[in-house]
C-alpha cells in the first residue's frame, strides 16, 4: 500500500466539511430539541397524543445530537482549528436557543427567572468553550512558529 | 522539517501536514507490520494510520511522536498476534558466548529474513532496536516493559537469531 492509498482511504475522516457537518448536526439537534422541549413544558393541558408527539420530536433531536457528538469524538476527531469552529457553532446554537426561549417566554407573557438563568449559564459555557479552543490553537500556533524558526535557523 | 513541527501542524488541522506525516512514516510502519506479521497486511497498516489520525489531537508531547506511533502500531500488530503474545514468556537464558557475532556478520536484509522465525516478543525488540534505530528507553516505552526487560529480550533475541542463522547455514 502506498502513502497515497493510505491518504485516499482516510479521505472521509480527514474531510473538514464532514467534521463541520457533524458539529452542525449535533448543535441543530440539541437546539431544536431544547426549544421543542421548552414549548412542550410551557404548554398546559395537552392531550396525550400531543404529549407523545412532543416526546418523539425531542427524542429525534437528541438522537441527532448524540450521533453528531459520537462522530466528532470517535469517527472524525476535532483538531485545534475544528475546535474553534465548534466553539463558534456553540455560540450560534446558544444564540438561537436564547432568542427562541425569549420569544416563547414573551408569547406566554411571562419571563421565568429559572429559564433566564439556564440561558445565561449555557452562554457562559459556550463562551468558555470558545475561549479554551482559541487558547489551545494560539498555543499551537506559537509552538509552530518557534519550531519553524528553529528549522530556519538550523539551515 | 522536524516530526514535532509536522505533528503540531497536524494538531492545528493542516491536512497537507498529515499527508507529509504519512509520506514520511508510512515506510517504517509498513516495514514494522510486515516484519512482525511475516508479510504485508494493508488492513493493519490502515488501522494504524486511522488510530494515529484519531489520537493526534490528544497527543500531549508532539516531540515523543515516534514512540507513540510505534505503541499504536504495536497494539494493532498485537491484536493480530494475540495468540503468540498470550503464551507465557520463557525464562531468561544467559547469553551464549559469541552471541553478538551474528549481529555483526549479517546484513539487514538477511536479518529481516531470519526474524520471521523468532517469537513475537523477541522479534519486536530486535526490529525496534536494530532496524528502526529506536533507543532502549523508547523500546521500553513502546513495549510497555522496563529497560532491563528490553535488554534481556534483546539478548535472548540475538541468541535465538544466531541459532536461526546457523540453522540456515550462515555460520561461516
Amino acid at each position: 500500500m502506498t502513502p497515497e492509498e493510505v491518504l485516499a482511504r482516510l479521505d472521509a475522516p480527514l474531510s473538514l466539511r464532514r467534521r463541520v457537518g457533524y458539529l452542525a448536526l449535533a448543535f441543530t439537534g440539541l437546539t431544536a430539541s431544547a426549544l421543542i422541549g421548552l414549548l412542550w413544558a410551557t404548554e398546559p393541558g395537552l392531550p396525550t397524543r400531543t404529549n407523545v408527539a412532543f416526546a418523539v420530536l425531542v427524542a429525534i433531536g437528541l438522537c441527532w445530537a448524540v450521533f453528531g457528538g459520537w462522530a466528532v469524538t470517535r469517527r472524525a476527531p476535532l483538531f485545534a482549528r475544528d475546535r474553534v469552529v465548534a466553539g463558534w457553532l456553540g455560540i450560534a446554537a446558544w444564540l438561537a436557543f436564547g432568542v427562541g426561549a425569549l420569544a416563547i417566554s414573551l408569547l406566554r407573557h411571562e419571563l421565568e427567572p429559572a429559564l433566564l438563568g439556564v440561558v445565561l449559564l449555557l452562554g457562559a459555557v459556550a463562551a468558555l468553550n470558545l475561549r479554551a479552543a482559541r487558547r489551545t490553537r494560539a498555543a499551537l500556533l506559537r509552538r509552530r512558529s518557534e519550531l519553524a524558526g528553529q528549522a530556519t535557523g538550523n539551515r | 522539517m522536524s516530526d514535532e513541527l509536522l505533528v503540531v501542524r497536524c494538531q492545528l488541522g493542516e491536512r497537507e501536514a498529515f499527508a507529509e506525516l504519512v509520506q514520511g512514516w508510512h515506510p517504517a510502519v509498513e516495514r514494522y507490520v510486515g516484519r512482525m506479521l511475516g508479510g504485508s497486511d494493508d488492513d493493519v497498516v490502515q488501522e494504524i494510520w486511522l488510530a494515529v489520525f484519531k489520537g493526534l489531537p490528544k497527543l500531549r508531547q508532539p516531540e515523543r511522536f515516534t514512540p507513540w506511533l510505534f505503541i499504536i502500531a504495536r497494539r494493532a500488530v498485537m491484536n493480530r498476534l494475540r495468540d503468540a503474545y498470550a503464551r507465557p514468556e520463557p525464562e531468561p537464558v544467559d547469553d551464549l558466548p559469541g552471541a553478538d557475532e551474528a549481529e555483526e556478520v549479517v546484513n539487514r536484509e538477511t536479518l529481516a529474513g531470519a526474524l520471521a522465525a523468532l517469537p513475537a516478543r523477541e522479534r519486536e525488540v530486535l526490529l525496534l532496536f536494530h532496524l528502526e534505530d529506536q533507543p532502549l528507553d523508547a523500546c521500553a516505552q513502546i513495549c510497555g516493559v522496563p529497560v532491563g526487560t528490553v535488554k534481556s529480550r534483546l539478548n535472548r533475541a540475538r541468541r535465538l537469531l544466531r541459532h536461526e542463522l546457523v540453522r540456515k547455514g550462515y555460520e561461516a
